[in-house]
């Protein structure tokens, strides 16, 4: 059994909203994989499903082979858990959440006070260990979170978006953890927003989006795609809809979508467009009023890569909630 | 038993433990737990009590039933909706160990605060109001017995999936209220008529008034027994309905 996680066709209702909509994959033990996707794509819905927090509507999971519905037990007990929000206990000090976390997963005694120790200082939070948690930053919860969720030594960690929020030297040590566990053994299953992130510290990432995946494969392979939905955005003075043919046709540009005064231009190398786009206002007369590059949005990624239109869902999230309302009736 | 079933149970009691602990630690000093688990109480004892003509002893055995059911009672449903909000609820909730060890945990809370509770009038009325205790051994069965009964009552409360204390204050006031006035606490069994005694049968309160009757006074309308064995059988009824419920919660993700 090489897999972590087998999971087989999972699916989640909330009421009516298809939030998971029959997804399968695989995790590799000793893999970093990406779950990647946009706002309310159904990140922290499968994560909690995958931990045993929420029960699927359909579909199974398995980890270590363990079919986690019939007993949870077995994965419990090698998994650790950060979730999107800080869960610590405030009203405790570090220390003493990283002993209440120790008992709980039956750390042994004599080694829970230097494994809390090494956590502490690896974490930078040694010297703030008899503070209670509710004086610290979201970056030292965050932190402690995380500690936390590894004072067991798990073989496979969760982390739901471990650093939005966080100043570079957070997110640093934050990654390098994750690769340091990575490289001892663990498998890393790590939700995420940021395709830099994930591009950075995965082996392979799956693209999710309105509950369903879009594609599993390795970053460099997926990065082709997010070449494709770069963009430039201008907005220009005098503004009409006959500047639309006349973007359209620059070298380059493979789709042109209006967006209140502004145009977007696609194209997978924007810094080769700036300079048309400039000499275009020039040669009309036209005033620049902004001009600027946008890196590739989650959800272009995934019209891109299903095929779709790009450029249009973002900014139409009411027509979206209507395409996932479930056809049939209630469970 | 083999020894990775004993080293399993080792385990689960270790954890129940550790989380009961924990609770004490974190909550004893929160508001609404004072508020509702020390004040409240007191304030009904006082206020039903003050005005009738009864003696220490008499006093002592109300005092001591109503802070157990109370303290006790309140405590998961002031404590589950709270940590469910920070999210640390889900911390216990995926931890390698079964729910009922959670629950087994979450109802040694309310008992160590309903007994704090209880232990602190003992003394005052052991010593102030020099109150005859008839039969401690019965008392302290009592005490441990009812604190952990309307414990896990509390717990069926705090198992409606909410995060909010209000969302399941609210539910709970609307039982525990009429338990408490259906039951043998403010007038005594003996002194009810047949159809209101009938009802009062129906209150878990009654039974653990009777026992400190027992125990305190000498004297109960229901045999010893029976309430003990009626508590226990509510007490385990209790956890298994909140076992159910935190079953069912999970498809919502509580
Ligand atoms: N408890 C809930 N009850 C009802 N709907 C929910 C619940 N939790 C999530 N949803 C809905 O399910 C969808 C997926 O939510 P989810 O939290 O899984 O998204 P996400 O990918 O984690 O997003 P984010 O990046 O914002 O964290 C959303 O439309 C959300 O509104
Ligand atoms: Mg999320």
């Amino acid at each position: 059994m090489n897999n972590a996680i087998v999971v087989d066709n999972l699916t989640k209702y909330y009421g009516d909203l298809l939030a998971v909509d029959h997804i399968s994959f695989e995790v590799e033990q000793g893999e970093i994989f990406g779950f990647l996707g946009p706002n309310g794509a159904g990140k922290s819905t499968t994560q909690r499903m995958l931990t045993t927090l929420l029960e699927p509507s359909d579909g199974r999971i398995f980890i270590y082979g363990h079919d986690i519905a019939r007993d949870a037990y077995p994965a419990k007990r090698r998994m650790g858990l950060v979730p999107e929000e800080s869960n610590v206990y405030t009203e405790l000090s570090a220390w003493d959440n990283l002993m209440f976390t120790a008992q709980l997963y039956r750390v042994p005694g004599s080694q829970r006070a230097s494994r809390a120790q090494e956590l502490l200082e690896t974490f930078g939070l040694w010297e703030k260990r008899h503070v209670k948690a509710e004086d610290f930053s979201k970056g030292m919860r965050r932190r402690l979170s995380i500690a936390m969720a590894i004072i067991h030594k798990p073989t496979l960690l969760f982390l739901d978006e471990p650093t939005p929020g966080l100043d570079t030297q957070s997110t640093h040590a934050i990654h390098g953890l994750i690769r340091q566990m990575n490289a001892e053994g663990a498998t890393i299953f790590l939700t995420t927003h940021q395709i830099e992130e994930a591009n950075q510290l995965c082996s392979r990432v799956a693209i999710i989006d309105h509950g369903q995946i879009a594609a599993i494969d390795t970053p460099e392979r997926l990065k082709a795609a997010f070449r494709r939905v770069q963009s430039v955005q201008v907005a220009l003075e005098p503004d009409g809809a006959a500047h639309g043919q006349a973007l359209a046709a620059l070298e380059g540009v493979t789709t042109v979508v209006r967006m209140g005064d502004k145009w977007r231009l696609y194209t997978a190398d924007p810094s080769a467009l700036l300079p048309q786009v400039v000499d275009y206002a020039r040669v009309h007369k036209l005033r620049l009023v902004s001009l600027n590059t946008q890196g590739p949005s989650l959800e272009d990624v995934f019209l891109e890569i299903t095929g779709q239109e790009i450029g249009t869902v973002a900014h139409e999230t009411g027509a979206n909630r209507d395409r996932r309302q479930r056809k049939g009736g209630k469970r | 038993m083999n020894t990775g079933k004993m080293r399993r149970l080792q385990n689960e009691v270790a954890q129940a433990w550790a989380v009961a602990v924990k609770d004490v630690r974190v909550y004893y000093l929160t508001p609404p737990m004072i508020m509702f688990g020390l004040a409240l109480p007191l304030f009904l004892f006082f206020s039903f009590s003050v005005k009738r003509e009864i003696g220490p002893e008499q006093g002592m055995s109300r005092l001591l039933a109503l802070t157990t059911f109370f303290t006790a009672s309140s405590a998961g449903v002031i404590i589950i909706p709270m940590e469910r909000r920070t999210g640390t609820y889900d911390r216990l909730l995926a931890a390698p160990m079964a729910l009922i060890t959670l629950l087994i945990g979450k109802t040694l809370v309310g008992a160590f605060f309903a007994a704090a509770v209880a232990l602190v009038s003992l003394l005052v009325g052991l010593i102030w109001l020099h109150v005859d205790v008839a039969n401690p051994p019965l008392l302290i069965t009592t005490l441990v017995l009812a604190s952990l009964t309307f414990s896990a009552l509390g717990l069926v409360f705090a198992s409606i999936p909410s995060r909010s204390v209000g969302n399941i204050m609210m539910p709970s006031t609307l039982i525990r209220w009429p338990l408490l006035f259906i039951s043998g606490i403010f007038i005594p069994l003996s002194e009810m008529s047949p159809w209101a005694r009938a009802v009062a049968y129906l209150s878990p309160l009654t039974y653990a008034q009777e026992l400190m009757n027992r125990a305190v006074l000498g004297e109960s309308l229901i045999a010893p027994w029976l309430s003990l064995t009626v508590l226990l059988l509510s007490g385990v009824v209790f956890l298994a309905a909140a076992a159910w419920m935190h079953q069912r919660s999970r498809r919502l993700g509580y």
